[in-house]
């Protein structure tokens, strides 16, 4: 193994305006302005070896994708220094963007009105891809999902899920050192999210490939990365394996009830009911976090019946947010 | 990785092109109708240009026929820009929705990457009406023919060209700066259609701006002098295509510098 | 005391503040520039032809003419046709159509906003500039009144004609070839390009049994005191009213019969 990304000090500063509010301060705003710098990127160090599969997680504004923006080369860092390659990204955008692959959440970068076969013929002009390596890979392709409906069919008809599929594989198919994978499976449904995880690990797997994967879905991160790299506000959290991750956190599940009755109340009393949980109200559902080294879910459930008629209820994976709000809340490491 | 030359851009370029064109042809009706609207455009642009000068004999020293020429030049020197650089009015729309980081991640140039993707076939109606104006002229005029002209005009044609294309990839990138930015394009390409008249009949003051600051006169006035009047050439007329190159190195440098500034505000 | 660092905010603000303003500026100098174009290109016409007069219009006639015509155009012109097509292509239209108001109404007031911007940025300042410019060319009358009343009547009919437009959009997806063609033919045949007095016969005679000259040639020939007596006055007017009424009708019966089609293409 070596390193492919080595990532040091990395700072990226954005200058933003700070609006005063209503019509006199837009008056105000024509002769005197206040920018505020903020810290999108702050000090953020971390070595990346080839064929590693990297969960790069945080919230929402996190600095997420302004480090990818910089690790591909679209942006000049302040300071610090990347190299992906042994090349600087920023100074080689065109040499760095033939050893990428990216695919940006819902934005498909393949030719809306084109058969996908077609736009990779014009990927295989782009990345100079030779023809046996462009047909093993179809082959590989072939091999790993059902593509051929898929080939002739235009961006245009394809659902998202197929859509984010043909992305993928158009991200993959000149073979690079590194994919950047944004939200790759944001608003799919769970066999169509199951489908593309087990595709990014075949083709990790097969290439060696290394993928650097942000997403919300702590399903994404379980199913395929052996790291995870978490970012809040620029300044990052923590880098370590997912096991200890998930020594930490595997154990925790959320379970949502709706029961009868007014729901402020109700959760009110329930809380008095289960000591030592952590119990909140969230959009119409009353939300219990479950240690299931302490108590089985299925055990909460049933003491909750006893003492109240449930509508309905589900049970949901911890989400990144929550994650992060534990970090902070007792550290680990 | 190999070599990237300029028959690697070619290639690319052709094949980009090719799906602009499939996926135009794919939406038909729209197709025909645009065809349809372009010729108007074309001939409305000369009925109106006919209605005033059958009025007068001349203007300014300049005959009915050397105007038609004038007019037929700039409409030539005009389909390159139609033609191969539609895709400018396109980038304040991909800037504001974000979708221009798609065009950054490439291993080509991000300018002939973003240029690439629209041909607009509606142009080389332009050309063809451009042609037949230009050939009618040339033949009222009596210039005689030759090779070293044909060589000539080409030449001058083509720096024409450049110069709009400039003028309008610098409209674009303002784009990357500022809200509102089809105003400006818009304003451009308003004035465009006045690169037509010969300089001449501007005030000093004016003659320098269309010279310098909005250099539509290097549009069909400068260029087309070498032909029309080979004996009284200006010498700014000479410079062109030099003027030119410069005009469009610096369009170009404006537009990309913007468009790596863009990426750190976009989300 | 660090100067360049106070040199970097003016720079910084002097770009900040120019943003959101930057359009409205670029929309006045525009206009202005274009102003400036037009008087040169028409006093060199005027210089060259010999006489003061030419199809009954002197030099400061046909600048008044042609500078209004323009700004006019810049003060009418409600992009209806865009507005309504992008309507018809993202399905907003649907959510439109349930509004408690009739969407022709609808359209028409949600955007003559835009006339009352455009009048203070664009035809105030021209009309002004142009009044002062011709030192009492513009006659301050009746034909005042009589201009207002017929330049809201063309504002009716240009609506009317933009709606019919927009409404072929429910068919044809096409919005820049129809709303190209739109704009070529009215700019031609209303006088807004050159002004009418120039067309040769038939064409002349032509124009004037079209809607079209009612939107700009009509005020404006009324402003200019072209029409001796009151009885002319009131047949310009008469004719706009006529061409008001019977286009606003066919504009309703069009679009309800139309709109069947929404319903079979869907939201």
């Amino acid at each position: 193994m070596s390193a492919i990304i080595e990532i040091k000090d990395l700072t990226k500063e954005f200058k933003v305006l700070e609006r005063r509010e209503g019509l006199k301060g837009s008056l105000q705003d024509l002769f005197s302005r206040n920018y505020k710098t903020v810290r999108a990127v702050d000090n953020v160090s971390m070595t990346i070896e080839q064929g590693e599969i990297v969960g790069y997680l945080g919230p929402n504004g996190a600095g997420k994708s302004t480090t990818i923006k910089m690790m591909t080369g679209v942006l000049e860092p302040t300071s610090g220094t990347i190299l992906t390659n042994g090349i600087v990204p920023y100074k080689n955008r065109s040499k760095n963007a033939q050893e990428i692959g990216v695919v940006f959440g819902q934005r498909t970068q393949l030719w809306w009105a084109l058969p996908l076969v077609e736009s990779f013929k014009i990927l295989k002009d782009i990345y100079q891809i030779n023809d046996k390596d462009y047909n093993d890979m179809l082959d590989l392709y072939r091999s790993l999902v059902d593509i051929d409906p898929l080939l002739h069919k235009t961006v245009r008809q394809m659902s998202l899920g197929q859509r984010t599929l043909s992305d993928i594989l158009a991200a993959f198919l000149h073979n690079p050192k590194i994919v950047f994978l944004d939200e790759p499976t944001i608003g799919l449904d769970v066999a169509m999210k199951a489908n593309i995880r087990k595709l990014i690990h075949a083709l990790n797997k097969e290439k060696n490939t290394t993928v650097i994967l942000t997403t919300h879905d702590m399903g994404d991160v379980d199913a395929l990365c052996q790291r995870t790299v978490i970012i809040d506000k620029g300044k990052m959290l923590y880098d370590n394996d997912i096991e200890q991750l998930k020594k930490f956190f595997g154990s925790y599940r959320i379970l949502k009830v709706r029961p009868t009755g007014e729901l402020e109340t109700q959760a009110e009393s329930i809380k008095n009911e289960l000591e030592g949980f952590s119990v909140r109200i969230m959009d119409d559902w009353i939300s219990i976090l479950v240690d299931e080294e302490k108590a089985g879910v299925m055990d909460v459930l049933g003491r909750l019946q006893r003492s109240y008629k449930i509508k309905d209820m589900q049970l949901e994976e911890i989400s990144t947010e929550e994650v992060i709000k534990k970090i902070y809340e007792g550290g680990v490491n | 990785m190999k070599k990237k030359d300029l028959r690697f851009y070619l290639r690319i370029y052709f094949k980009i092109l090719a799906q602009d064109l499939k996926s135009k042809m794919s939406y038909r009706a729209d197709f025909i109708i645009s065809t349809i609207g372009m010729i108007f455009t074309n001939i409305a642009g000369f009925v109106s240009f006919w209605i005033i000068f059958r009025n007068f004999p001349s203007i300014n020293g300049w005959s009915y026929y050397e105007m038609l020429f004038l007019y037929g030049f700039s409409l030539i020197a005009l389909t390159p820009v139609q033609c191969l650089f539609d895709n400018n009015w396109n980038l304040r729309i991909a800037v504001y929705s974000g979708d221009f980081i798609k065009y950054c991640f490439r291993p080509v140039n991000l300018f002939f990457y973003y240029q690439s993707e629209v041909f607009d076939i509606k142009g080389l109606g332009q050309l063809a009406f451009g042609i037949g104006t230009l050939a009618y002229s040339w033949h009222h005029l009596g210039l005689g023919f030759d090779i070293l002209m044909l060589l000539k005009l080409i030449v001058f044609l083509i720096s024409a060209s450049v110069v709009m294309v400039a003028l309008q990839n610098a409209a674009a990138a303002t784009c990357f700066w500022i809200q509102n930015s089809f105003y400006v394009l818009d304003l451009v390409t308003r004035f465009k259609d006045y690169a037509k008249y010969p300089i001449t009949i501007f005030s000093p003051v004016f003659r320098f701006i269309f010279t310098f600051i909005m250099p539509i006169a290097f549009i069909a006035y400068y260029p087309s002098l070498v032909i029309l009047r080979p004996d009284n050439i200006e010498i700014l007329s000479l410079f062109s295509p030099v003027i030119a190159v410069v005009f469009f190195w610096i369009s170009y440098k404006i537009w990309m510098h913007g468009a790596l500034r863009y990426n750190g505000t976009g989300s | 005391m660090n100067l360049k660092k106070y040199a970097t905010l003016t720079k910084a603000g002097i770009i900040e503040s120019l943003q959101f303003r930057l359009g409205t500026f670029v929309m006045i100098v525009g206009n202005l520039l274009y102003l400036i174009v037009v008087y040169y290109l028409w006093k060199a016409i005027y210089a060259s032809a010999g006489t003061d007069v030419v199809n009954g219009m002197t030099f400061t006639d046909t600048l008044i003419y042609l500078v209004l015509a323009t700004a006019l155009f810049n003060f009418m012109e409600m992009y209806t046709v865009w507005y309504i097509g992008r309507d018809i292509q993202s399905g907003k239209i649907v959510l439109d159509l349930l509004k408690p108001m009739d969407y022709r109404s609808y359209i028409f007031w949600s955007y003559s906003g835009e006339f009352v911007t455009n009048f203070v940025y664009t035809f105030l300042p021209t009309f002004i500039i142009v009044a002062v410019v011709t030192k009492g060319a513009i006659s301050f009358g009746s034909n005042l009144v009589f201009f207002v009343i017929s330049v809201v009547i063309g504002i009716s009919i240009n609506y009317s004609i933009d709606f019919i437009v927009a409404t072929i959009c429910l068919y044809t997806e096409s919005i820049w070839g129809i709303n190209i063609m739109k704009q070529v033919i009215v700019l031609l045949l209303s006088g807004a390009t050159v002004p009418l007095a120039f067309f040769p016969e038939p064409f002349k005679t032509i124009t004037f049994y079209l809607p079209f000259q009612s939107i700009y040639n009509a005020p404006l020939s009324i402003l200019l005191n072209a029409h001796q007596d009151l009885l002319s006055v009131a047949r310009v007017i008469g004719t706009q009213l006529i061409w008001c009424i019977v286009l606003t009708v066919i504009s309703k019966l069009f679009w309800k019969a139309s709109l069947r089609q929404i319903t079979v293409n869907g939201g």
